[in-house]
Protein backbone atom coordinates (compact mmCIF):
# COMPACT_ATOMS: atom_id res chain seq x y z
CA UNK A 1 0.00 0.00 0.00
CA UNK A 2 1.27 3.42 -0.67
CA UNK A 3 1.13 5.77 2.02
CA UNK A 4 1.26 9.53 1.84
CA UNK A 5 4.50 11.61 4.11
CA UNK A 6 3.55 14.90 4.81
CA UNK A 7 6.38 17.41 6.31
CA UNK A 8 5.75 19.75 8.41
CA UNK A 9 7.62 23.97 9.16
CA UNK A 10 11.62 23.40 8.37
CA UNK A 11 10.95 19.58 8.16
CA UNK A 12 9.55 20.80 4.36
CA UNK A 13 12.57 22.41 4.02
CA UNK A 14 14.92 19.20 5.10
CA UNK A 15 12.66 16.80 2.79
CA UNK A 16 12.52 19.04 -0.36
CA UNK A 17 9.18 18.42 -0.40
CA UNK A 18 6.05 19.02 1.26
CA UNK A 19 4.75 15.50 0.92
CA UNK A 20 6.40 12.41 -0.18
CA UNK A 21 4.91 8.96 -0.59
CA UNK A 22 6.43 5.36 0.66
CA UNK A 23 5.01 2.44 -0.58
CA UNK A 24 5.23 -0.33 2.51
CA UNK A 25 3.51 -3.81 2.67
CA UNK A 26 -0.14 -5.18 4.60
CA UNK A 27 0.31 -4.58 8.19
CA UNK A 28 4.06 -2.40 7.84
CA UNK A 29 4.54 0.30 10.74
CA UNK A 30 4.89 3.88 11.08
CA UNK A 31 8.56 2.66 11.96
CA UNK A 32 8.60 0.81 8.41
CA UNK A 33 8.04 4.60 7.05
CA UNK A 34 10.12 6.44 8.97
CA UNK A 35 13.06 3.78 8.15
CA UNK A 36 12.41 4.79 4.22
CA UNK A 37 12.15 8.53 4.79
CA UNK A 38 15.16 8.54 6.95
CA UNK A 39 17.02 6.59 4.48
CA UNK A 40 16.22 9.06 1.71
CA UNK A 41 16.19 11.90 4.04
CA UNK A 42 19.40 11.40 6.23
CA UNK A 43 18.96 15.07 7.75
CA UNK A 44 15.49 14.65 8.52
CA UNK A 45 17.16 11.06 10.98
CA UNK A 46 19.56 13.23 12.29
CA UNK A 47 16.44 14.43 14.00
CA UNK A 48 14.57 11.35 14.87
CA UNK A 49 14.52 12.13 18.87
CA UNK A 50 12.65 15.16 18.03
CA UNK A 51 10.05 14.21 15.65
CA UNK A 52 6.62 14.21 15.95
CA UNK A 53 4.59 11.58 14.70
CA UNK A 54 0.95 11.96 13.56
CA UNK A 55 -1.48 9.58 11.63
CA UNK A 56 -4.44 11.58 10.71
CA UNK A 57 -4.85 13.98 12.96
CA UNK A 58 -4.05 11.81 15.59
CA UNK A 59 -0.30 11.55 17.46
CA UNK A 60 1.16 7.87 17.01
CA UNK A 61 4.17 6.18 18.16
CA UNK A 62 6.77 3.88 15.34
CA UNK A 63 4.29 1.18 16.31
CA UNK A 64 1.58 1.95 14.56
CA UNK A 65 0.20 -0.06 12.32
CA UNK A 66 -0.79 1.27 9.57
CA UNK A 67 -4.02 0.27 7.42
CA UNK A 68 -4.69 1.63 3.61
CA UNK A 69 -5.84 5.35 2.96
CA UNK A 70 -3.58 6.51 6.43
CA UNK A 71 -1.34 9.18 5.91
CA UNK A 72 1.52 10.03 8.08
CA UNK A 73 2.66 13.79 8.77
CA UNK A 74 6.11 14.68 10.46
CA UNK A 75 7.52 17.50 12.16
CA UNK A 76 9.39 19.32 14.44
CA UNK A 77 7.54 20.39 18.43
CA UNK A 78 5.08 22.27 17.99
CA UNK A 79 4.69 26.37 18.95
CA UNK A 80 1.60 28.03 19.04
CA UNK A 81 1.21 30.88 20.46
CA UNK B 1 -19.18 23.96 28.21
CA UNK B 2 -19.69 26.70 25.36
CA UNK B 3 -16.88 26.37 23.05
CA UNK B 4 -15.25 28.59 20.20
CA UNK B 5 -12.28 28.29 18.08
CA UNK B 6 -11.30 30.04 15.16
CA UNK B 7 -7.94 30.07 13.36
CA UNK B 8 -7.46 32.89 11.30
CA UNK B 9 -5.56 34.67 8.91
CA UNK B 10 -6.90 38.44 9.46
CA UNK B 11 -6.68 40.70 12.72
CA UNK B 12 -7.61 39.23 16.09
CA UNK B 13 -10.95 42.15 16.98
CA UNK B 14 -10.44 41.78 20.79
CA UNK B 15 -13.16 44.23 21.14
CA UNK B 16 -15.92 42.68 18.69
CA UNK B 17 -14.69 39.37 19.97
CA UNK B 18 -15.53 40.88 23.56
CA UNK B 19 -18.70 42.83 22.88
CA UNK B 20 -19.87 39.57 21.71
CA UNK B 21 -19.35 38.04 24.69
CA UNK B 22 -22.44 36.57 26.47
CA UNK B 23 -22.68 37.94 29.95
CA UNK B 24 -24.13 35.31 32.67
CA UNK B 25 -24.84 35.53 36.47
CA UNK B 26 -23.33 32.70 36.78
CA UNK B 27 -19.71 33.08 35.83
CA UNK B 28 -17.97 35.33 38.27
CA UNK B 29 -14.36 34.91 36.85
CA UNK B 30 -14.00 35.96 32.63
CA UNK B 31 -10.15 35.14 32.02
CA UNK B 32 -9.32 37.46 29.07
CA UNK B 33 -5.92 36.42 27.59
CA UNK B 34 -3.68 38.16 24.59
CA UNK B 35 -0.54 36.52 23.19
CA UNK B 36 1.37 39.72 21.41
CA UNK B 37 3.84 39.15 19.29
CA UNK B 38 7.69 40.23 20.64
CA UNK B 39 9.55 42.43 18.71
CA UNK B 40 12.79 40.55 19.59
CA UNK B 41 13.82 37.01 19.32
CA UNK B 42 16.89 37.06 20.92
CA UNK B 43 19.28 39.99 20.03
CA UNK B 44 17.73 40.47 17.01
CA UNK B 45 15.01 42.98 16.37
CA UNK B 46 12.04 41.45 14.01
CA UNK B 47 9.35 42.03 12.17
CA UNK B 48 6.81 39.60 13.13
CA UNK B 49 6.18 35.88 13.02
CA UNK B 50 4.78 33.94 10.29
CA UNK B 51 2.40 30.73 11.88
CA UNK B 52 2.23 27.79 10.34
CA UNK B 53 -0.23 25.05 10.95
CA UNK B 54 -1.33 21.44 10.08
CA UNK B 55 -5.18 23.22 10.78
CA UNK B 56 -7.39 19.82 10.57
CA UNK B 57 -5.00 18.22 12.77
CA UNK B 58 -5.19 21.73 14.97
CA UNK B 59 -8.37 22.12 15.45
CA UNK B 60 -8.90 18.86 16.56
CA UNK B 61 -6.75 18.64 19.14
CA UNK B 62 -7.97 21.96 19.92
CA UNK B 63 -11.35 20.38 20.59
CA UNK B 64 -9.40 17.28 22.40
CA UNK B 65 -8.17 19.95 24.89
CA UNK B 66 -11.63 21.74 25.16
CA UNK B 67 -12.45 17.90 25.73
CA UNK B 68 -10.13 17.93 28.86
CA UNK B 69 -10.49 20.81 30.30
CA UNK B 70 -14.33 20.23 30.72
CA UNK B 71 -13.44 17.06 32.52
CA UNK B 72 -10.71 18.95 34.91
CA UNK B 73 -12.90 21.96 35.14
CA UNK B 74 -16.32 21.18 35.01
CA UNK B 75 -17.23 24.07 36.56
CA UNK B 76 -15.94 26.31 33.68
CA UNK B 77 -18.89 27.52 31.46
CA UNK B 78 -17.24 28.86 28.48
CA UNK B 79 -14.07 28.77 26.38
CA UNK B 80 -13.21 31.10 23.46
CA UNK B 81 -9.83 30.89 21.27
CA UNK B 82 -8.83 32.48 18.36
CA UNK B 83 -4.97 31.72 16.96
CA UNK B 84 -3.73 33.66 13.99
CA UNK B 85 -2.11 31.87 11.16
CA UNK B 86 0.31 33.39 8.31
CA UNK B 87 2.03 36.81 9.16
CA UNK B 88 1.21 38.80 12.58
CA UNK B 89 3.84 41.99 12.87
CA UNK B 90 5.29 42.33 16.05
CA UNK B 91 3.18 44.08 18.72
CA UNK B 92 0.04 42.42 16.97
CA UNK B 93 -2.09 40.07 18.89
CA UNK B 94 -1.38 35.86 18.00
CA UNK B 95 -3.15 34.28 20.08
CA UNK B 96 -6.62 35.17 22.20
CA UNK B 97 -8.22 33.16 25.00
CA UNK B 98 -11.08 33.59 27.25
CA UNK B 99 -12.33 31.25 30.14
CA UNK B 100 -15.72 31.89 32.00
CA UNK B 101 -15.93 30.00 35.42
CA UNK B 102 -18.30 30.94 38.40
CA UNK B 103 -14.65 31.33 40.43
CA UNK B 104 -11.56 32.76 39.86
CA UNK B 105 -9.55 30.07 40.95
CA UNK B 106 -10.61 27.40 38.26
CA UNK B 107 -10.92 30.19 35.24
CA UNK B 108 -7.80 30.99 35.92
CA UNK B 109 -6.19 27.50 36.15
CA UNK B 110 -7.70 26.32 33.46
CA UNK B 111 -6.53 28.90 31.47
CA UNK B 112 -3.18 28.73 31.93
CA UNK B 113 -3.61 24.96 31.59
CA UNK B 114 -4.89 25.38 28.02
CA UNK B 115 -2.57 27.72 26.73
CA UNK B 116 0.28 25.62 28.14
CA UNK B 117 -1.14 22.68 26.83
CA UNK B 118 -1.34 23.88 23.27
CA UNK B 119 1.94 24.28 23.62
CA UNK B 120 2.75 20.78 23.86
CA UNK B 121 0.21 19.19 21.36
CA UNK B 122 -1.39 21.51 18.98
CA UNK B 123 0.90 21.41 15.59
CA UNK B 124 1.80 25.06 14.74
CA UNK B 125 4.73 26.62 14.28
CA UNK B 126 6.23 29.36 14.15
CA UNK B 127 8.76 31.62 11.61
CA UNK B 128 10.63 34.20 12.48
CA UNK B 129 10.37 37.03 9.90
CA UNK B 130 13.58 39.54 10.13
CA UNK B 131 13.77 43.30 10.11
CA UNK B 132 14.10 44.13 6.19
CA UNK B 133 17.48 46.13 5.95
CA UNK B 134 16.28 49.58 5.31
Amino acid sequence: MNIPVHFWSYFRDLAGAAQGEVQVPEGATVETVLNAVYAAHPRLGALRQSTLIAVGVEYQGPSFVLRPGDEVSLFPPVQGG
Amino acid sequence: MIRFLQLTRTPIEEAALTAGASASAEFGAVIRFSGVVRGREGEAVIRGIRYEAFEAMATHQFQKLFDEMSARWPAVGSVRLVHRLGFVAAGDASLWVEVSAPHRGEAFAACQWLIDSMKQVVPIWKHVEPLEPS
